[in-house]
């Protein structure tokens, strides 16, 4: 059995299984938890942090995002190891120096024990075609963004196993997708369960995930190249490559409004006046706490902004 | 015959329109929403929204962002941002972005915070508006809790003030708590039942550096609204 290494934002996940490890992207246990932690800003770290503290997420060994994601990570990640966990602290380049960016990579090859085979990479750039090609799918309204959204969300681990992978994005099927309108979801995931399916449920048609669609980027098969791709990890950057980039696939997928998903307690929600101030686009603004099934002020909101869009000139 | 119905969390409204004209209106309690609707009426006249929308006869049910968006342009088409004070939440619609934003996680802005301070005062809330009016002094109340804003408002009593300067503070900082949600705009209507108390009006007026309207019987505008969406179909028919 491989062992299982903890990542608690895009790690390249190339990387770990080129080292020989099974990565285990920590939020995506997260939405099905029912947990209220005692201590928390933000749930989806502070839920995560419980159960590696508790063992119930089994992992050994844990990658901390420490510098270009989550800044509540940086601490909950630290009371795993003081725990005992063995922890590396992984950091994205603000600038988007890549020779910075090559020598985390290294650190992390230590960390894991370095590369042991190289040839998986090409298996996930595979796989990683298969999501981009499921990607367009949805846009071109031949797949539902449900369906969608839970493929591509597990990109940045692959599930773990690339086998038990493969098969799913093998069972997702075509579907002629009926809709009002078409709209993006921007920011980082929703800690609600069934958000997709809401959605769908007041005829949103969801077109961009934008963090999920990041975790498919395709390319690199060595250190060099790995560090040329990810440096472009938009989440990690300035704000302003970000709505650039923002912009570019709002007009592309031709989208009528903009969902901004914040969670409560992250700094991701202070982008929120800059995103009304650049997106041209009428935007709703939701923010959750706890995972949960959708709330029902949740849903007067998309509901609200499904007929304003549909409605209103 | 068009039927708007709106059913809140404290009241229920209904309006009758023909034609473009309202020919029929009426408020009562929320739990006695039956009375407003007739034995056998045809609910396929009914549009219906607020809180319990899904609950009541209805042949379209719609949120209150859009009764109120529809509603707030027959009165006035070129206006620009809607504040709806609900009994238990607050919503900003500007009308310009298709955008809004509710305040549902905080009772300062609500109806709800008026009444707790009414029921303090053992005063029915519609005579809020009148006890404002009757000011001498300005009381500086906490605008960020309804819980602390009420527990600030009883130390303002024990520091001498009288109950109508104290009711003209939490005016003032019911007013300073909506302000935050509302966007830059020359014209802002007020809707909603908490707007008959003028002490409201005139709070927001003071706050706000828009022209504040406020329509005939504001706390039918979401019915109205309703009603017209029907209209707006059938004539798009």
């Amino acid at each position: 059995m491989k062992d299982t290494v903890g990542i608690t934002a895009l790690v390249p996940p190339e990387l770990i299984y080129a080292c020989g490890k099974r990565p285990l992207d920590v939020n995506n246990v997260v939405p099905g938890s029912s947990s209220s932690p005692a201590s928390k800003l933000c749930a989806w770290t502070a839920v995560w942090r419980d159960m590696i503290l508790s063992g119930e997420l089994d992992i050994d060994s844990l990658v901390v995002v420490a510098g270009g994601d989550c800044h509540n990570a940086l601490v909950d990640g630290q009371k795993a190891e003081l725990s005992g966990k063995p922890t590396h602290y992984f950091f994205y380049p603000f600038d988007g120096d890549t020779d910075y960016f090559r020598s985390q990579l290294e650190k992390l090859s230590l960390f894991l024990g370095g590369v042991q085979d190289d040839g998986i990479i090409t298996r996930i750039t595979d796989l990683k075609s298969r999501g981009k090609a499921l990607d367009e799918q949805r846009v071109n309204d031949r797949a539902r963004a449900s369906d969608v959204f839970s493929a591509l969300i597990s990109f940045s681990d692959l599930a773990g196993d690339l086998d038990a992978f493969e098969r799913t994005l093998d069972s997702i099927p075509e579907a002629d997708v009926e809709y009002t309108s078409r709209v993006a979801l921007i920011g980082v995931p929703p800690i609600y369960p069934d958000f997709h399916e809401v959605a769908e449920g007041f005829g949103l048609h969801i077109v961009y995930d934008e963090l999920p669609y990041e975790f498919i980027r395709l390319g690199g098969c060595d250190l060099d190249s790995l560090a040329r791709n990810y440096t472009k990890y938009s989440f990690a950057g300035p704000i302003e490559t970000r709505v650039w980039f923002i912009q570019d696939e709002l007009r592309q997928r031709r989208v009528d409004g903009v969902i901004h998903y914040t969670q409560f307690a992250c700094h991701h929600t202070l982008e929120d006046e800059i995103f009304r101030q650049h997106l041209d686009y009428p935007i709703l603004t939701v923010q959750g706490d706890l995972p949960r099934p959708s709330s029902e002020q949740l849903k007067l909101r998309l509901e609200a902004f499904a007929e304003m869009l549909e409605v209103m000139p | 015959m068009n039927i708007g119905l709106d059913v809140g969390s404290t009241t229920a409204k209904i309006v009758h329109m023909e034609t473009g004209e309202i020919i029929f209106s009426e408020v009562v309690p929320s739990h006695r929403w039956r009375e407003l609707i007739d034995d056998g009426q045809d609910e396929k006249r009914i549009i219906s929204t607020g809180y319990f929308r899904k609950k009541v006869p209805h042949f379209t049910a719609i949120t209150e962002i859009t009764a109120a968006s529809l509603g707030a342009r027959y009165h006035d088409p070129e206006a620009q941002v809607i504040i709806d004070i609900g009994g238990q939440d607050t919503k900003v619609i500007d009308l310009r972005s298709n955008t809004f934003i509710i305040n549902d996680k905080c009772s300062a802005g609500t109806g709800a915070f008026l009444e707790l301070a009414a029921r303090y005062f053992d005063i029915p809330v519609d005579s809020l508006g009148d006890m404002h009016q009757r000011a001498t002094k300005e009381v500086q109340i906490n605008n960020t809790c309804g819980v602390f804003a009420i527990s600030e408002m009883i130390s303002q009593l024990v520091g001498g003030y009288t109950m109508e300067d104290v009711i003209y503070g939490l005016h003032q900082a019911f007013a300073r708590r909506i302000a935050q949600m509302v966007p830059p705009a020359d014209k802002v209507m007020l809707i909603g039942g908490t707007v008959q108390n003028t002490g409201i009006v005139d709070a927001v007026n003071a706050v706000l550096d828009s022209k504040i309207e406020v329509p005939i019987a504001p706390q039918l505008v979401n019915a109205l609204g309703a009603a017209l969406y029907r209209e707006r179909s059938n004539s798009s028919r």
